[in-house]
């Protein structure tokens, strides 16, 4: 999977979870004060990427020490997330 | 189905048995299988990459999971200041840790669902702080604070998380201790005597009933405090 594949496929997913409520960028925070997404919306979107990654035949992995790590965490950024996801795609 | 750790032993295999008794689909998660009698997967709690290995192999069942019983645990009845390093690290790793690392990586299979319950293993040592139990108690009540919390995380994808903590139950980790030590112990629960294995497995099947769906974050001290 490419990069803009991944991407679409997050926004997609971060927009289902945001009822399409708020326009959606690559640069958006998915953790920390400034996010849109709650714990729960957070949740949801990480289990909607498990479903999406299962129809593309690949196991996403959001419980991995890239997602926890503070720094460089895969939540960082809608663009970090989906550059997480085509990584997974390829192993 | 429903998840013990510890199964091969001890309250964890009580608790399989009991589950199984009753018409539950029970996976055990013991470090060694060989022998069990039992669907289970081998798994070593206080090992990150084998409790991993282990929630993939239960996610790619592709089965809901009515709970988790965190039962596996360690201990060592002693004073601080005669307990060894490796058994300080020991207590911590298994009963804290590997508690730990069970609810975090098989929480999304019952985020998923939004539903079910996790089931941890306290200790009455932690309620009444008993002499001689300093890093066993303090290792169980990190459990019982990690679990009270995790259960307000849990709470709005309706997971329950709830612990149970026994007094001196007669498994393999009270080999060595006399009657008389265990009756000190009781004398200090509300119902003064000992309980059994038995009595630990109608908390359990208490905690999984339908009518126990209001009980969460809660610690359930066995014989009371």
């Amino acid at each position: 999977m490419n990069i803009e594949q991944a991407k679409e496929i997050v926004i997609s997913a971060i927009n289902t979870a945001l009822e399409g409520k708020a326009e959606i960028t690559e640069d958006m925070q998915l953790i920390g004060g400034e996010s849109l997404l709650d714990s729960m919306r957070l949740v949801e979107v990480c289990l909607a990427l498990e479903d999406l990654a299962d129809e593309h035949g690949f196991e996403f992995d959001w419980t991995s020490e890239a997602a926890m790590s503070k720094s460089r965490s895969m939540f960082r950024s809608v663009g970090a997330l989906a550059e997480e996801f085509a990584n997974q795609s390829e192993v | 189905m429903i998840i013990v750790t510890g199964a091969s032993r001890g309250l964890g295999q009580a608790i399989t048995e009991r589950l199984i008794e009753r018409g539950e689909e029970v996976i055990g998660l013991a470090r060694n299988t060989s022998g069990l009698n039992i669907n289970a997967i081998e798994c070593d709690v206080s090992d990150y990459a084998s409790v991993k290995n282990a929630s993939k192999e239960v996610k790619r069942m592709k089965k809901p999971v009515k709970a988790f019983i965190n039962a596996a645990g360690v201990a060592s009845m002693n004073m601080a200041v005669t307990t060894n390093e490796s058994t300080v690290q020991k207590l911590i790793q298994t009963n804290l840790v590997g508690t730990i690392y069970c609810c975090q990586l098989f929480a999304p299979i019952m985020l998923r669902q939004k539903q079910g319950s996790f089931i941890n293993f306290s200790t009455i040592a932690v309620a009444l702080a008993l002499k001689g139990e300093s890093v066993y108690a303090a290792s169980k009540a990190g459990v019982e604070s990690f679990s009270r919390t995790f259960a307000r995380e849990m709470a709005d994808f309706n997971v329950r998380v709830n612990c149970i903590a026994p007094g001196p139950i007669r498994t393999d980790l009270l080999r060595g201790i006399t009657d008389a030590q265990i009756g000190k112990i009781t004398s200090q629960q509300v119902i003064q005597k000992q309980f059994q294995k038995s009595d630990v497995c109608d908390l359990v099947e208490l905690l999984l009933d339908e009518k126990a769906t209001s009980l969460s974050g809660q610690v359930l001290n066995v014989g009371g405090v």
